[in-house]
């Protein structure tokens, strides 16, 4: 049926090597400081564990908080700053981290480098990017990870300059990451011809990431130089002649990408072990470039969707963001029609239906087609105006992506690098948990928020009315919310005891078996 | 009820669309993970799928502006004026028009008899209020969900937004909908749907 094999470079290899326990005889200096491209990944992807632990247990406090109506325990400045570090952590700390780490430990791989190029500009990166965490910790904004100006200069302590700097930090981190994927994604041999669909991702998202982080740079200085009054007219402060028009213009251009930048590697993951747990190559592979290279052309000019731009809302400019936003979704519905397409080509073998990778990958592919056809409303300036700006409709859409998605793509990545590292297996019963926690978690918490949402549920709040359907669908979000924790509990169980006590792994960790009842001897115990 | 931007309608027929892009997903993926059946899907099949999204991105940009535009008609009137392309009635077409002072945090209602309201927007049942609104310090949000509108205000600009007042009289929320600083969550206010008899009872007890 193929013409191609799934060896051919063009299709990313087979993304095969020996299986070998990394994490024995590591020293903390290789751990902090080691340039070995698995270093730098295992570092990231643990660094993002904690941050996961951490933006987790902010939420489970707020979500607590916000399971009845009224205030129960938290105030108003502790709930902001909270959910403000629940936002910067998640994103900044864990998402971004955890996928451009699985990308840095495949990428060297399939590239066929066996080094990670310009390593040091990723441990730069690196070490960057955990100091904006330590400032954002010690400073404590309160004013939501978009930091919109006037009010991100009149909120917060003496110390919110911190959260200024921060901004800076993560642009220069992104910067160097960025910078980093570009230089491996294009040092293929074979040229761009036959470079493997995650290198595409890599050098069209890393080429994204090096342009859209100046304007978040200028955001950045542009606060601190107006929180300080470093010059006579301000920036953004309308007060001092400033304009938050611009403020607004500036931050979404950047604003926008950022939001692709967990996106699209985590589609780079699926690209990669797809075809690895089905043992054929993907549907096509020209879609998949077209897809990539559509999306991050039409990343940039589309941010002012996620404000309301100008006084007229329905001028002609409105108009060019509103026909590019909702062109924007087809890019991702070529991805989407592409895997489905691959999957449905030919049987799905016995031991991909029992890989814990390959059923996370399976069900973030269900939540990135329930998060994003909404995607299509969500442009359309009519509804917006009505019940999507602002309400926790928007939430339910990003948590679909970001975390139903995206994450859950990322942890399929884990899993499936999980064997490579430790030269064990995970152990399977834990892994169903997980599994089965976070989906039936996450699918009643984005429902109950896009419930929420629909019946006007304003963002941000710590205390609401006891208005029909709100205290109901805010329980649900809660209930989701300890589910999903769970399943992060089981998958840290399953980590540490899987890397110590786990079966031992020689050979391919990942051998393709059509039917497990036609050859009993490949079928895993129990 | 009948509200300034409608549910029923082109809305209606958008989330629909919606709706039936999210099973057809689901359906596929399902398809792909049970069938028994199996074969390669034609190239032709992902063009006919781009050529469905374009029809329908062009569709729904049409549908989404004829509503605002609709909407929008009698809006703006001062700006039009000077830029030469008004034709509507203005705020002659309006059974009220009140100014809308958003601040930190909390809303000022202002009648055309310079009556200022502090968090009640008095109105009566089914007449049509013109709200100019304005922020004093941050960017500010404005959403009545019965009047299903909501708004982004910013401090350096103005917006108009009209709504139709309920037909039952009541107390209607008016919030807040952009993080404007620790008081967000307190920033509401109502909209009081009252027959004038009632509310002249109300000021002379």
């Amino acid at each position: 049926m193929a013409t191609m094999e799934m060896d051919d470079p063009k299709m990313g290899h087979k993304v095969h090597w020996e299986p070998e326990n990394l994490l024995k005889g590591l020293t903390l200096g290789q751990i902090l400081f080691s340039n070995d491209y698995r270093h730098i990944a295992l570092k990231g992807m643990f660094t993002a564990f904690i941050m996961l632990a951490l933006g987790g247990m902010f939420a489970i406090i707020f979500r607590t908080e916000l399971a009845l109506p009224d205030v129960q325990f938290l105030g108003a400045r502790v709930y902001m700053t909270l959910m403000t570090l629940h936002g910067m952590v998640m994103v900044f700390g864990f998402l971004i981290p955890l996928v451009v780490s699985v990308n840095y430990y495949i990428l060297p791989k399939i590239m066929g480098n066996d080094r990670l190029l310009w390593a040091g500009a990723a441990q730069w990166s690196y070490w960057i990017l955990i100091l904006a965490a330590i400032l954002l910790v010690i400073g404590r904004p309160d004013f939501t990870w978009t930091a919109y100006a006037p009010m991100s200069l009149r909120t917060g302590n003496d110390l919110v300059w911190m959260g200024h700097v921060a901004i800076i930090l993560v642009a220069i981190s992104e910067f160097l990451a960025g910078a980093v994927l570009f230089r491996n994604a294009i040092s293929g041999k074979g040229g761009l011809k036959n470079t493997p669909l995650m290198g595409w991702a890599a050098g069209t998202i890393g080429l994204l990431f090096m342009i859209s982080v100046f304007p978040l740079a200028f955001v950045g200085y542009g606060l601190l130089s107006d929180w300080g009054q470093w010059t006579d007219v301000a920036w953004f402060d309308p007060s001092r002649g400033g304009s938050v028009q611009f403020f607004l213009y500036v931050f979404w251009t950047y604003g926008h990408p950022a939001v692709y930048l967990p996106f699209v590697p985590a589609i780079a993951i699926i690209y990669t072990i797809m075809p690895r747990f089905l043992g054929r190559p993907m549907w096509s592979y020209w879609s998949g470039v077209v897809a990539f290279v559509l999306l991050s052309a039409g990343a940039m000019p589309i941010g002012p969707h996620h404000f309301q731009p100008l006084y007229t809302v329905s001028g002609d400019y409105q108009r060019f963001i509103q026909i590019l936003t909702m062109l924007v979704f087809i890019p991702s519905v070529l991805h989407v029609f592409n895997w489905i397409s691959t999957l449905f080509m030919g049987p799905i073998p016995d031991s991909a239906r029992r890989a814990i990778p390959f059923k996370f990958m399976v069900f973030s592919i269900a939540f990135i087609v329930y998060g994003g056809a909404t995607a299509f409303l969500n442009g359309q300036i009519a509804p917006d105006s009505d019940f999507i700006h602002n309400s926790y409709w928007i939430p339910a859409h990003f948590h679909a992506m970001f975390f139903g998605f995206s994450g859950q793509m990322a942890f399929a990545g884990v899993y499936f690098l999980f064997p490579y590292f430790t030269g064990r297996m995970y152990s399977q019963k834990l892994g169903n948990w997980h599994f089965w926690l976070w989906q039936i978690g996450l699918f009643i918490k984005i429902t109950g928020m896009g419930v929420a949402g629909y019946l006007y549920f304003p963002r941000w709040v710590y205390d609401y009315l006891d208005i029909p359907g709100w205290a109901v669908s805010q329980m649900f979000i809660s209930i989701g919310g300890y589910m999903v924790a769970l399943g992060f509990l089981a998958f840290l169980v399953n980590l540490f005891w899987s890397a110590s006590k786990g079966k031992v792994v020689t050979g391919d960790p990942w051998p393709v078996v059509q039917d497990f009842k036609a050859a009993p001897a490949a079928q895993p115990a129990e | 009820m009948e509200n300034a931007l409608g549910i029923w309608g082109p809305q209606a027929l958008m989330m629909a669309v919606t709706a039936s892009f999210t099973i057809l997903g689901m359906v596929m993926l399902l398809a792909a993970m049970l069938m028994k059946r199996r074969w390669k899907p034609s190239y032709a099949v992902e063009f006919v799928f781009i050529g469905v999204m374009l029809a329908l991105a062009w569709y729904a940009d049409l549908s989404s502006t004829k509503t605002y535009t609709a909407y929008q008609a009698n809006l703006n009137a001062e700006e039009r004026r000077v830029s030469g392309e008004y034709s509507g009635i203005g705020e002659a077409a309006f059974d009220q028009v009140v100014t809308v002072i958003a601040f930190q945090w909390g809303f000022a209602f202002i009648n055309e008899d310079e009556e200022i309201s502090r968090n009640a927007l008095m109105v009566k049942p089914g007449e049509t209020v013109l709200l100019k609104v304005v922020s004093n310090d941050v960017i500010h949000g404005f959403n009545i969900p019965v009047a299903q509108i909501t708004a982004e205000i910013d401090p350096d600009d103005k917006r108009e937004l009209w709504i139709r007042a309920p037909d039952e009289p009541g107390k209607y929320l008016i919030q807040c909908v952009n993080y404007c600083g620790v008081g967000h969550a307190q920033m509401k206010a109502w909209l009081v749907v009252s027959d004038g008899e009632e509310e002249n009872d109300g000021e002379n007890a």
